[in-house]
């Protein structure tokens, strides 16, 4: 009966689809091709109500196909996905926007201009939600290529400059681009999102043509509105721009600190640092020590020679001048239960003075003072020290066994 | 560490997922996401876009045609998990309902009739012993006075075992007697309260129908790899033994195969290992085992050859779902319940609850799965259900927490979709995760949480609660393999990024094999060995290890698979160090299109084999050399096998599409070869030891039947002939077949057996009882031994006497029995002793309760097929061997030493047998007053 050849059908379908992705997985990318040409009829009798039809499915497998297939090529890719764009009508603006990127990828960056112009130009029945996002992407894509191309043309301009020419058509042509790109870009970075990408053109072309205070505006937004998500690059972004521009200390520092609330792991944290600890104000000099002791929690920090040199080196101020001993106490406190097993334990010793000899003294020191000198990983790495005649590791021991008070009032 | 000075583009919204019906079948493929300029210095030269996904990745080609065994099976037989039909219903009817709709109905009425059946006791026990001497379950009538205190229940019984036999149908109805009695004793016949025994049921009924769709209890897998310190040998750590209590640290070298190295150490626990996990914390190996309710860390020492030991135990009110191990510090695990509880678990410190909270954290969820994990600081954990991660710090847990990943629109989730395994990706980089859900898998940074860096739409038939990283050096992709348990999927997802550049998907996944596959390449099997092999290989998977193995230039990466029967099979990958654009020719073996496999019936059972079957039982009794193997179960099976083909909405068991279809890339290497025919060995040494003492149902006809007995009936006998011509004689008249309907004065039957009456004794008595004189013969017979019999009877009293001194008290049981001959022993007879008792009524009960009627006897004469072989009826064996067994007498032969005790005692007056037999053995006999 009919209804027995449908499910017939659907089941011959299905079994097909089970094949196509089974040869796929298995990278075998002929023998998906293969099915994937039975696969097609299905587009025929399409009775299905599901959201991702069969055409879909043929659109995405027979594009990862194509990547992969070694008979692959762009002109062949390019005519697929133009029937695609036509039996999928719902995903149009997807599969434009996926075209793009395969073009873009492919270093085409002219056609995949093209695609998106006219991607921008579609218009069909009531937008969904989805496409709403998709054609604001799409946008943005065209401002980022109009961007390019406007860079492209001011290096132009800049290399000519230099000769003392003028070209005005090509002025022309930048400026023209710049206004492109602007107003698309600038479209898409008030949607909450990561736009990073976006964000760094934009501000390169105001500041370019000078208006920072739209850029700093908008950097502080993407930064500090709340309904972006808190990428730490906003933080960063903003911190560079205010540090191109000369800003005060302060402002770069109220930057910094932000971003060390949200990632008091970001590699910044080092500048920031050295700049608190240049710093007159005591305020500053201890946050500084927090900073890099909250850097130095992380486990991607471990054998940063960087960070513990520091940290050494104000510990050390801290030791000699025997003030602010609390600022150590304080941070201790909270980490003398895992620190040393976690940084300071004969297996690390070990390896330490194996691997690199200048973070083991730089650990050393700062083990000796949160230790002792009864500390398993400074007696380890002094002993090796003197024993290879370096002669910081001797100073190091004298230093230690001189302020072995320091010890006591810090763990006390 | 170093953040991605660019992230790929995305949109970011808030709140519950808006995007209905999971992604489509094919989500995964044809997309780059997004793209994003490539390499800050190459801006002269043209700018170059990367994609998000569906860029180069590395290309790692399996070595072998199948999943190997890497140790032998698991060998003491395996109970294979529950399945669905064994708690779904499965009426015809009920499949025929169901073809439209995918909802299944569990069989709750058989579950609680089963409990009834299996525990009696637990059922029924007190109002069973109160009620036991008023129900009567015999089949006579009840004297009058005995009716005022009992019930008759034969025909209650009856009545049920006839409802048994209507099961499906749809016009059943409840006898109004059934009912009645249902309705008179719901109240107070159950031990338990029906109603509340029938909640108990049902709702366990519920929770294993939910662990068959899915099982929680192994995420995370129980297999581990610890790797090698020196060159090449690692250490595999294991659950293995009947219940997979065992746990085994087996040292493993990985050469050109890896094998395994001297014995396991091994540790027995009291409890089924859910999960192994493992961290290398200072050169020392941390394995955490989880079992329901206990949980246990183990130290292996960085030296070589260095004995694990056990270091601590804690015991849990509730099942545990999640151990990890730290990779920070040594000792420390985090430790999570399915009341909610997370701790932090350091060998020194002890226990610290972090958190408590029985709710889920972001929305409403009914799983009280938990995990936990550790993260970037030593000190912050990440702590996950359903519904999402938190990551809180464990010096002040109350306070400082943030969300890491939340189902939801931030990481553009489906509605629906549930966190199924998170993991800390911390060897690859320091601050990544990955979040496996059944729909995708997503690849956080936490330090840009909420949005996940990548995320994929990983396609796979059951959700992956298994994950394995092999990080990748600087430049390289970092290897993640997904594991599902009950499909055995394995995929390989390769992806890079995370510190300079942002996270990308670097080439296509990839499929691995899994165990089931190498089935096709296993020697072929008897059809019922080759069903339990089946069944032993696609048992659901348990875990999943990967080593990465260095042989000079040449990398390859070791896939370890575990699964739930205990047996560990591996796979090789090796890296293909250029990387070709085109696919290697090893799998482009393409099928012409006219053989295109879509259409080829599921491989699995032969469905001939029902059919075969029947007419091997015809033929049983005609092969007299044949071991048959008579296996009822077996067939139950082949029959659901084929139901299961027939009905495509029942859950299949993993069943790779490819299995037949694909052209085999290549046929296992020698050496595989030769571990498969080990391992198969094995497997049915198992089989085979453990069928001799549990299967019933196997048995070797040689033993009941001799050759001969066997080849008597070869030909059909003139009787058959004879038959055989009337019947068609019949048929050709159509009309009655005269002889049988009213037998002529003398039926053919007993014609053809009166020749045979000078032969022996016993035919002689056979042929006159069944004329029906048989009385008469025994007169006969009894008469012309009188003098003979009162001769023999002196002789034996005078026997006895002699003999009293050495009785044994063991021989009393029979006593009763003598007593009764010794009193016609005294009476000495002179009248002619009455003939045999000819109440069977009476006399099979005495027999019973003296002994069992001599073996001997019984095959000789009685055995059924003799008894067919002589035409006798069945339906009147029976009566036939309790008449021979009361009145066996001996032959004329003076010394015979097959009369039983019962013949002797129920013929009081004849000439016993076992006068013989009291010379061999002490007189049975009671000592009684005065004699």
């Amino acid at each position: 009966s009919r209804r027995d050849h449908k499910s017939d059908f659907t089941k011959s379908k299905e079994a097909c689809l089970r094949y196509i992705q089974d040869a796929m997985l298995r990278q075998q990318w002929k023998r998906a091709a293969e099915f994937l040409t039975y696969y097609i009829e299905s587009l025929e009798k399409d009775f299905s109500r599901e959201s991702v039809g069969p055409s879909e499915m043929i659109w995405r497998m027979g594009a990862e196909i194509l990547w992969h297939h070694s008979d692959g090529s762009v002109k062949e890719f390019n005519s697929f996905i133009e029937q695609m764009k036509t039996s999928g009508l719902k995903r149009y603006l997807k599969i434009c926007l996926e075209h793009t990127f395969y073009l873009l990828c492919n270093g085409l960056i002219d056609e995949a201009y093209q695609v998106l112009s006219l991607a921008e130009s579609w218009r069909f029945g009531e937008q969904t939600a989805i496409q709403d996002k998709e054609k604001k992407l799409i946008q943005a894509y065209r401002g980022l290529l109009d961007y390019y191309r406007w860079r492209k043309q001011k290096n132009i301009l800049l290399e000519h400059g230099q000769d003392g020419f003028e070209d005005l058509a090509v002025e022309q042509e930048m400026h023209n681009c710049f206004r492109k790109a602007a107003v698309s870009l600038q479209e898409i970075i008030k949607i909450p999102g990561v736009w990073d990408l976006f964000v760094k053109c934009y501000v390169d072309l105001l500041e370019f043509y000078g208006d920072h205070n739209e850029a700093h505006q908008v950097l502080n937004e993407y930064a500090y509105n709340s309904k972006f998500p808190a990428n730490p690059n906003a933080h960063v972004y903003l911190y560079q721009f205010l540090k191109r521009h000369g800003e005060s200390k302060k402002s770069l520092i109220s930057a910094l600190k932000i971003l060390h609330d949200i990632v008091p792991s970001h590699e910044l944290m080092i500048e920031f640092n050295t700049m608190l600890q240049k710093s007159k104000k005591r305020k500053k000099r201890q946050l500084g020590l927090e900073v890099i002791f909250a850097a130095l929690d992380y486990a991607g920090w471990k054998e940063n020679l960087k960070a513990w040199s520091c940290l050494a080196r104000q510990m050390k101020q801290i030791v000699i001048s025997e003030k602010h001993l609390d600022w150590i106490k304080q941070e201790w406190s909270s980490r003398k239960d895992w620190w040393p097993a976690f940084h300071f334990s004969r297996y690390l010793a070990k390896r330490n003075w194996q691997e690199n000899e200048s973070l083991s003294y730089e650990k050393a020191v700062v083990a000796g003072i949160l230790l002792g000198k009864d500390c398993k990983y400074f007696k380890h790495v002094s002993r090796q020290g003197c024993k290879a005649q370096v002669k910081r590791f001797r100073m190091l021991k004298k230093f230690v066994s001189k302020h072995s008070s320091v010890y006591l009032r810090i763990s006390g | 560490m170093e953040f991605p000075d660019t992230l790929f583009p995305s949109y970011f919204g808030t709140g519950p997922p808006r995007e209905e019906g999971g992604p489509g079948p094919a989500a995964g493929w044809g997309e780059h996401g997004q793209v994003l300029e490539a390499g800050p210095g190459r801006r002269q030269a043209g700018t170059v876009f990367m994609p998000h996904r569906g860029g180069m990745g590395e290309s790692w080609k399996p070595t072998d045609a199948a999943a190997i065994p890497l140790l032998p099976p698991n060998i003491t037989y395996w109970i294979p998990s529950l399945e669905p039909q064994d708690i779904l219903y499965r009426g015809v009817l009920c499949r025929k309902l169901r073809t439209g709709r995918s909802a299944s109905t569990l069989d709750f009425t058989k579950q609680l009739g089963h409990f009834f059946v299996d525990h009696p006791e637990d059922a029924f026990g007190s109002m069973g012993q109160l009620l036991h001497q008023n129900f009567f379950l015999g089949n006579s009538t009840l004297k009058k006075q005995a009716r005022n205190s009992t019930i008759r229940m034969t025909g209650l019984m009856e009545e049920i075992s006839r409802l048994e036999a209507r099961r499906g149908c749809p016009q059943k109805r409840l006898v109004p007697r059934l009912r009645w009695f249902s309705h008179l004793c719901r109240d107070w016949l159950f031990e338990v309260p029906l109603g509340l025994l029938a909640d108990c049921v049902h709702e366990e009924l519920l929770l294993q129908w939910a662990n068959l769709l899915f099982d929680d209890s192994c995420t995370g897998g129980a297999l581990a790899w610890l790797p090698p310190r020196d060159q090449c040998t690692g250490c595999l750590v294991y659950p293995g033994g009947q219940s997979m209590n065992r746990l085994y640290f087996q040292d493993v070298v990985l050469k050109e195969l890896p094998r395994a190295q001297a014995s396991p150490a091994q540790f027995e626990l009291n409890g089924r290992i859910r999960q192994v996990a493992a961290a290398r914390v200072d050169g020392e190996d941390f394995v955490g085992v989880r079992s329901d309710y206990h949980c246990g860390v183990w130290r292996v020492p960085g030296r070589m050859g260095a004995a694990p030991t056990p270091l601590q135990v804690i015991r849990t009110d509730v099942p545990a779902t999640c151990l990890t191990v730290s990779p920070h510090l040594p000792g420390e695990l985090a430790v999570c319940t399915q009341s909610g509880a997370i701790y932090l678990w350091s060998t020194e410190m002890g226990l610290q609850r972090l958190r408590h909270d029985t709710q889920t954290m972001f929305f409403r969820d009914h799983s009280s799965w938990r995990w936990s994990d550790f993260t970037a600081h030593p000190r912050v954990l990440s702590c996950a259900d359903r519904t999402g991660l938190q990551c809180l710090d464990a010096r002040a847990p109350e306070r400082c927490h943030f969300d890491l990943f939340k189902v939801g629109q931030e990481a553009g989730c489906q509605q629906g979709e549930r966190v199924v395994l998170p993991m800390y990706l911390g060897r690859a980089h320091p601050s990544q995760h990955l979040v496996t859900t059944q729909f995708s898998v997503y690849v956080l940074d936490e330090r840009l949480p909420m949005v996940p860096v990548l995320k994929w739409a990983h396609m796979m038939q059951d959700p992956p609660v298994f994950s394995h990283l092999t990080p990748g050096g600087p430049g390289r992709s970092h290897k993640v393999l997904l594991g599902a348990s009950r499909t055995q999927e394995l995929l390989l997802l390769q992806y890079q990024g995370g510190s300079q550049s942002a996270c990308q998907l670097a080439g296509p996944p990839q499929k691995l094999h899994s165990i089931a596959g190498c089935l096709q390449y296993l020697p072929t099997q008897l059809p019922h060995h080759h069903h339990l092999l089946q069944q032993r290989l696609v048992a659901p998977a348990a875990g999943l290890a990967t080593a990465l193995q260095e042989d000079g230039p040449q990398e390859s990466l070791l896939v370890f698979q575990l699964s739930d029967a205990g047996d560990i099979f591996y796979q090789k990958l090796t890296h293909e160090a250029v990387e070709p654009p085109a696919p290697t020719v090893m799998d482009e073996a393409t099928v012409a299109p006219g053989s295109s496999p879509l259409f080829e019936t599921p491989t699995g059972s032969p469905l001939g084999l029902g059919s075969a079957e029947e007419e091997e039982e015809e033929q049983t009794f005609y092969l007299s050399n044949l071991e048959v193997i008579i296996n009822e179960e077996e067939d139950e099976e082949e029959v659901g096998d084929a139901g299961t083909a027939a009905a495509p909405e029942e859950p299949k068991p993993p069943q790779e599409p490819s299995a037949s279809s694909q052209p085999s890339p290549a046929v296992p290497s020698p050496a595989a070869a030769l571990r498969y025919r080990r391992w198969l060995k094995e497997f049915c040494k198992g089989c085979r030891e453990y069928s001799q003492h549990t299967w019933p149902p196997t048995f070797s006809q040689k033993r009941i039947f001799t050759r001969r007995e066997l080849e008597m009936p070869a030909g059909p006998s003139t009787l058959h002939q004879q038959a055989r011509q009337q019947l068609r004689q019949a048929m050709q008249e159509g009309g009655h077949i005269q002889c049988w309907d009213t037998p002529p004065s003398q039926p053919p039957l007993l014609q053809l057996l009166e020749p045979s009456e000078g032969l022996d004794d016993l035919s002689a008595r056979l042929t006159k009882a069944w004329s029906e004189d048989w009385c008469q013969w025994w007169e006969e017979r009894s008469s012309s031994n009188m003098a003979q019999r009162q001769q023999a009877l002196r002789e034996r009293r005078q026997r006895q006497k002699r003999a009293r001194g050495r009785r044994s008290l063991s021989a009393s049981f029979t006593s009763s029995l003598t007593y009764q001959s010794e009193l016609s022993e005294l009476s000495d007879a002179p009248q002619p002793s009455p003939p045999p008792p000819l109440s069977p009524t009476v006399l099979p009960r005495e027999i019973a309760s003296s002994s069992p009627p001599s073996p001997a006897l019984d095959e000789a004469l009685l055995s059924s097929q003799s008894l067919r072989c002589r035409g006798i009826p069945k339906e009147r064996r029976k009566t036939l061997r309790d008449y021979l067994s009361v009145c066996a007498e001996g032959p004329p032969e003076p010394v015979e030493p097959l009369g039983s005790q019962a013949s002797e005692a129920c013929i009081p007056s004849s000439q016993s047998l076992s006068q013989a037999s009291c010379t061999s053995q002490p007189r049975r006999k009671r000592p009684r007053m005065g004699f």
